[in-house]
């Protein structure tokens, strides 16, 4: 039985790595707005985590067989499984831990700003909503892919958060920081999660 | 596609310990207004309807299997209902998207296992009738049908202090 197979069957496990793992983020101790970079040392995946003002931003890396994994496990066909996993997919983590009051963020003002200096959005659910269309997704596995992506805009009051999946149309390996920003009592606030990549594909190995 | 691939993603998707639940408390929505219409059936195909549970306080959850921290946070919904009077305090668990056969296997792997209300809303009809974005959302409709308490992203609801805010909301008055 392989450890991530100890840690599926036994959450108490898991909960405990997580500790010791939270544990060994704090002792890594990233200031205020700066970003921490974790490795999964089971999966090699790498996430990326900044405070700043008390909102919490986390992206971990999702490779090209795990998205196909997730959409095939709800019932996409593989040749659509592979058009999603052809994005550069994070799961993503937004938290309002102890803002002062209410946040509120649009995915739609944050951009991926690559080595060369292009600024790229996001590429909002909407968009991929408007090619499932084209592509006839029957209705279940297009509920099934709505939910699961990350909300294009929302409201967060303290202790409030939420997870799902950002897609970037960048090529697999790329490098970038994203600048996200939210607002709070109409006050904008950004902050920048550093050296950002896209996963690989590791399909073949 | 490999076995091992799926099966880091289910830990993926399931193990991200940065947005742990915590004991936030329910956010008070301030001026309470009606809640929307929830009429679906359950599991076991038995009409269920939010409108005929008034009197009761009623925690709304809307949740899928794949949502990590839907997944997460309903045993701590179970126990919440375990320790709360039946006759004063409902749960609609409503799943977005999936059938019966999907619950079920989820569910039997809960300990607790849940014993509320599951309700199928399979074309995801009745959840856009309400204020939600994303899953899991939460309501708590107060005795006189109205939305008083709403938590976006997943809480410990046997919390201490949610437990005190549902208890609040059983005995008040007005």
């Amino acid at each position: 039985m392989t450890g991530n197979t100890w840690c599926y069957l036994f959450p108490t496990l898991r909960r405990l790595a997580c500790i010791m793992g939270m544990l060994l983020a704090w002792n890594a101790h990233a200031g205020e707005g700066e970003t921490l970079a974790q490795s999964n040392p089971e999966t090699g995946l790498e996430s990326w985590k900044a405070t700043r003002h008390g909102v919490i931003l986390e992206l971990a890396q999702l490779t090209p067989d795990q998205s196909r994994a997730f959409f095939i496990g709800r019932g996409f066909e593989p040749a659509e499984a592979e058009h999603y996993a052809a994005a550069c997919v994070f799961m993503t983590i937004l938290r309002n831990e102890a803002a002062p009051s209410a946040i509120a963020y649009r995915l739609a003002d944050w951009r991926a700003i690559t080595a060369d200096g292009r600024a790229l959005p996001a590429k909002l659910k909407e968009n991929w909503l408007k090619e499932w269309d084209a592509r006839n997704l029957a209705p279940a596995r297009k509920i099934a892919f709505e939910w699961s992506q990350f909300p294009s805009e929302q409201t967060f009051e303290p202790g409030d958060w939420t997870q799902g999946m950002t897609t970037f149309t960048l090529p697999r390996g790329s490098r970038f920081n994203l600048e996200y920003r939210w607002t709070i009592k109409d006050q904008q606030q950004k902050n920048t999660l550093k050296g950002v990549h896209c996963a690989h594909d590791v399909s073949s190995n | 596609m490999t076995l091992a691939a799926i099966s880091l993603v289910s830990l993926l998707f399931s193990g991200t310990c940065a947005a742990g639940e915590g004991a936030s408390p329910l956010i008070p929505l301030g001026e309470r207004k009606p809640a929307p219409e929830l009429k679906l059936e359950d599991v076991d195909g038995k009409p269920r309807n939010l409108a005929e549970l008034r009197g009761k306080v009623v925690l709304v959850n809307f949740w899928a299997t794949w949502c990590p921290p839907c997944r997460r946070e309903m045993p701590s919904m179970q126990r919440l209902y375990q320790s709360l009077p039946k006759e004063r305090f409902e749960i609609l668990a409503v799943n977005i998207g999936e059938d019966d056969g999907t619950v079920f296997a989820f569910t039997g792997t809960l300990e607790p296992s849940p014993t509320f209300p599951l309700l199928l809303d399979r074309d995801s009809g009745a959840l856009r009738k309400w204020p939600v974005k994303g899953l899991p959302t939460s309501f708590i409709i107060d005795k006189k049908g109205r939305m008083a308490l709403r938590a976006v992203g997943g809480r410990d609801f046997d919390s201490p202090s949610v437990t005190a805010q549902l208890r609040a909301l059983i005995d008040e008055t007005r």
